[in-house]
């Protein structure tokens, strides 16, 4: 390939240069540049922005916190339910992918390709497929678990459609930590578990947070698994959400349950952003 | 304070053989390195003695016991990386104490010893800096500090000096040597810089593709190498093949050879069990080449005569090429006279050679 | 220093080597490592999977019963009945991942070459993350003949009524939802291509658009590619844009379909089957992407 390049670098040599730019976009003033990357960022938060809007806009014109008292009332205790569920997710998939991060990292596991991308499956398929076939699995399959619209069926469903995003941020982390801490901490008389928490873990923190923000984004937000598994008794805050948008309509109370809920996971980002940066988002869910 | 034995010692990764056959006897207190070119197996063999690689076949032994099979957080050893490796996460005094705490030795106790450190490493004050705030020369004078809390059997070094630069190498090997010195502790010292090997070590073992060339004193490598390998490896040398006309023995046993290299004659010690027709390389380092002034014509001496066909200055020494029959022969001339050499291009200069190794030719790796 | 990075190469491809030296305890210790999040995969996704193809071969939802029906009559009525579907949801799929690729790359390439508030872009590009069920929901209201957006609307001389419930509407609100998908994997790409390279073009006289076509594009295609993939995988299988911005014509589409046989109509062969066909269509769409992002993912 570089092949290749050069010699089309050695062609282009033989012309006079034209034009004067930079950079394929020089033509396009830098200012037109700067306008199609607002347009776009008003774009992304107008919804947000519209829904909250619309949450505040009393019955009877004006403005009034009424359709808030529905968040602090009955939705409260979805809210609540989503957010344990989300706290349980973490530590599942927290359980699941260190463990699994060094088994791909560090060890030498004969056809890590194939198991990595057989890890990845729920990643990739839609989640209305995952949705029916864990319905008629729990219902059938493994209905000698207490899986059918239980808090446990749900967690399965959230954990295995979301390790991956957590286990590839930490694979990453893991491969740019060099072995050397390891093997100074075991010089200076530390075995494999002082290692792995006085050393490893913190150092692994970036990535384990990234994998963290993404889990809580996903699962705190799922709606459609949800739709094919919960039972009454257990509605999550979004599929709560969901729920109000086919029943209630378009209503006030509706707009201030989404804005609510997008309001939590956009503090949760910018806590994170705040304490971890960015870094290990690259090549993954967000970056 | 430990003795430290590998007895014939290999690592094999697969088909390769990363280290074959390496034994030594390090004694108590005693500043060994492995010197080498990259891909020697030295860092190898240093992975070995730290537990971090588990040897093929061969036994190591600290102070009469086998450690093979021993984990290397039980071997109490202190090992510099090549990298510093201070963990990024910790300040400097979490660093220095992370080994005692691992010993889980009392508060008070840590906060002494890591006190009585950074007095030692002359960074008093310097505990609360994080890896990141401090110059490299600091970080790695942390980490030998760090090593050295612990209070190990043996000194391990990985190339430590070298990701600084050279300046700050030259002050550090001195400190590390002191540090040793100090604590007489056994070292172990893995570098490619021979500078580096010269000025620390008791002792050096060089080693070439997973074997040791020579092992012997700082004097023996440089004078007396003992293979094509080492006498090219360490230092610039002239290799002058010749074969073997004579040899005399001289009244200390000392086996003295009379080479016939082409046109001219050279006398060198014979080292190796080496007999009269035996092709070998005669090595002269390019200091060792005497320029002797005048127009002395004695061959018989040991002088040889040959035209001068570049001549560099390069400050505290000149440097020559000298066509001897048709050989070019790299010669160094330093002291005040190296300055009235400077006009003798395409000159006739007479030449006396000093320290003249003999190795068999092709006998070697 | 010319030395430096010689020995820890060595190092690495020892350790590298030493793995392969203590093989069998050292690949049990890892399949042991890796064993949670294998039997959590089995169980919660390979299994219901396989399941799910299972249950498509039988009638309704006779599977439930003692005695299940096995047939091929669900795939049958889908390509009698249900093609269309099909159809509406690759193409609204397609229109939307060509609406991010034609609108993403430009933005990622401003992003990643000309501005200095990045951060800022990367935070305020984790709303459409969220979901699309914000999504559709902020921009149906906006939409709304008295919403914040009509007196926009008006101003640029379009009808909101006749957006809302269109195909364009739902494109865009899939594209939305997946537009970050594609920036990313543009930018990520893009930091693959050395600015200097493009410096190097430049002043052996290529024009800025002869950069481009020969120098950026070559190097960041695979990314671009991939990016457009993975959109493609996400928007295959849209749900909810559908029921909030589209009408009944983009309602036909796979997700809903089937949740609406399974759940109202309790035709579980069927929406299996309907099911089958869609993981097939995300899962060669997703094969594609891997092996063009090849080592995107890793390991």
């Amino acid at each position: 390939m570089s092949q290749s390049i050069a010699s089309r670098l050695a062609r282009g040599s033989a012309r006079q240069s034209e034009g004067g730019g930079r950079s394929p976009l020089a033509k396009v003033p830098t200012i037109l540049q700067h306008v199609y990357i607002w347009i776009w960022l008003l774009i992304f938060v107008m919804p947000f922005l519209a829904t909250l809007a619309y949450s505040f806009e009393a019955p009877n014109g004006g403005y009034s916190l009424e359709a808030y008292d529905f968040v602090k009332g009955a939705f409260l205790d979805n809210l609540r339910y989503s957010l344990e569920l989300t706290l349980m997710a973490i530590v599942g998939n927290l359980l699941i992918s260190i463990p699994a991060a060094y088994a791909i990292v560090r060890h030498n596991v004969p056809g890590k390709r194939f198991i990595l991308s057989t890890l990845n499956v729920s990643l990739y398929a839609p989640a209305a497929v995952m949705g029916l076939s864990l319905l008629i699995t729990y219902a059938y399959l493994l209905d000698f678990l207490p899986l059918t619209h239980s808090t446990w069926g749900l967690l399965a469903a959230y954990v295995v459609g979301t390790f991956p995003l957590m286990l590839l941020p930490i694979i990453v982390a893991l491969r740019d930590l060099p072995m050397v801490y390891e093997e100074a901490a075991r010089t200076l008389g530390a075995n494999r578990l002082q290692s792995l928490f006085r050393i490893e873990l913190p150092l692994l923190g970036p990535g384990i947070g990234a994998g963290i923000l993404m889990t809580f984004v996903i699962v705190f937000n799922e709606f459609l698994v949800t739709l094919f598994i919960a039972g009454p008794s257990n509605q999550t805050a979004a599929l709560r959400v969901y729920g109000l948008t086919r029943t209630a309509g378009f209503s006030q109370s509706t707009a201030a349950a989404a804005a609510t809920m997008q309001l939590v996971s956009f503090v949760v980002v910018l806590v994170f952003f705040k304490l971890v940066g960015s870094r290990y988002l690259k090549g993954t869910y967000f970056a | 304070m430990s003795r430290v034995q590998l007895i014939s010692v290999e690592k094999r990764y697969g088909q390769t053989l990363a280290v074959t056959d390496f034994s030594a006897d390090i004694a108590d207190g005693e500043f060994v390195t492995l010197l080498g070119p990259s891909g020697c197996g030295k860092t190898t063999t240093l992975r070995m003695v730290a537990g971090l690689v588990d040897p093929t076949s061969g036994t190591i032994l600290f102070d009469d016991q086998v450690i093979n099979g021993v984990p290397t957080n039980k071997r109490n050893i202190g090992l510099a990386f090549q990298s510093h490796a201070l963990f990024p996460h910790m300040s400097v005094a979490k660093n220095i104490a992370f080994g005692l705490s691992m010993k889980r030795k009392p508060k008070r106790e840590i906060a002494s010893k890591v006190e009585e450190m950074l007095d030692m490493i002359e960074m008093t004050g310097f505990g609360d800096r994080m890896p990141g705030q401090l110059s490299g020369g600091q970080q790695q004078r942390v980490a030998l500090a760090r090593m050295l809390a612990t209070d190990p059997r043996v000194l391990l070094f990985d190339e430590p000096l070298s990701a600084l630069d050279r300046n700050l190498r030259d002050t550090l090997k001195y400190s590390i040597l002191d540090l040793q010195r100090r604590t007489k502790k056994t070292a172990i010292y893995v570098t490619h810089d021979q500078s580096e090997a010269f000025a620390i070590s008791d002792r050096i073992f060089v080693m070439n593709q997973g074997r040791v060339e020579q092992a012997g004193s700082q004097l023996d490598i440089y004078l007396r190498p003992a293979t094509e390998f080492v006498a090219n490896f360490v230092g610039d040398n002239n290799a002058i093949p010749g074969t073997i006309e004579s040899i005399a023995v001289g009244e200390d046993g000392q086996r003295t050879a009379t080479v016939s290299a082409g046109a001219f004659q050279l006398r060198g010690l014979a080292l190796e069990p080496l007999s009269v027709g035996d092709r070998v390389l005669a090595f002269v380092r390019p200091e060792n080449i005497e320029v002797v002034g005048g127009d002395i014509r004695d061959e018989a001496d040991g002088l040889v005569t040959g035209t001068v066909e570049q001549i560099v200055f390069e400050g505290p020494t000149v440097r020559m090429t000298v066509d001897v029959a048709g050989t070019p022969l790299n010669v160094s001339a330093s002291g005040v006279e190296r300055l009235t050499l400077l006009d003798k291009g395409d000159k006739q200069v007479t030449l006396r050679f000093q320290d003249v190794s003999l190795v068999r030719q092709g006998a070697e790796s | 220093m010319k030395e430096i990075p010689v020995p820890a190469a060595m190092l690495e491809a020892e350790i590298e080597q030493s793995k392969s030296g203590r093989f069998q305890r050292d690949s049990l210790v890892g399949f042991g490592l890796l064993t949670p999040a294998i039997v959590v995969v089995i169980l919660f996704s390979l299994a219901p999977l396989a399941y799910l193809i299972l249950v498509s071969f039988t009638s309704e939802s006779t599977f439930f019963f003692n005695n299940p029906v096995y047939t091929g009559g669900n795939y049958r009525t889908i390509v009698d009945r249900f093609m269309p579907h099909v159809w509406t949801t690759i193409r609204l799929a397609t229109l939307a991942s060509i609406f991010n690729l034609v609108f993403g790359f430009p933005f990622a390439y401003i992003l990643a070459r000309k501005i200095r508030y990045r951060e800022l872009v990367r935070t305020l590009m984790v709303f459409p993350l969220f979901g699309p069920l914000y999504l559709a929901f902020g921009l149906f209201y906006v939409l709304l003949p008295n919403g914040p957006g009509a007196p926009f609307l008006d101003f640029l001389g379009i009808d909101a009524a006749q957006l809302l419930f269109s195909e364009q509407m739902t494109v865009f609100g899939m594209a939305l939802f997946t537009f970050p998908f594609m920036v990313m994997n543009v930018v990520a790409s893009l930091a693959n291509v050395d600015p200097t390279l493009e410096e190097a073009a430049r002043t052996l006289g290529a024009a800025s658009w002869q950069t481009f076509v020969r120098v950026v594009f070559p190097l960041s295609w695979p990314g671009i590619l991939a990016g457009f993939l993975m959109c493609y995988g996400w928007n295959l299988g849209v749900y909810v844009v559908p029921i909030l911005l589209g009408g009944t014509p983009q309602q036909r589409v796979l997700s809903l379909t089937l949740q609406q046989k399974a759940m109202s109509q309790f035709d579980y062969g069927l929406a299996s089957a309907m099911g089958v066909v869609l993981m097939a269509l995300a899962f060669t769409v997703t094969w594609v992407s891997l092996r063009f992002s090849r080592g995107a993912l890793g390991a």
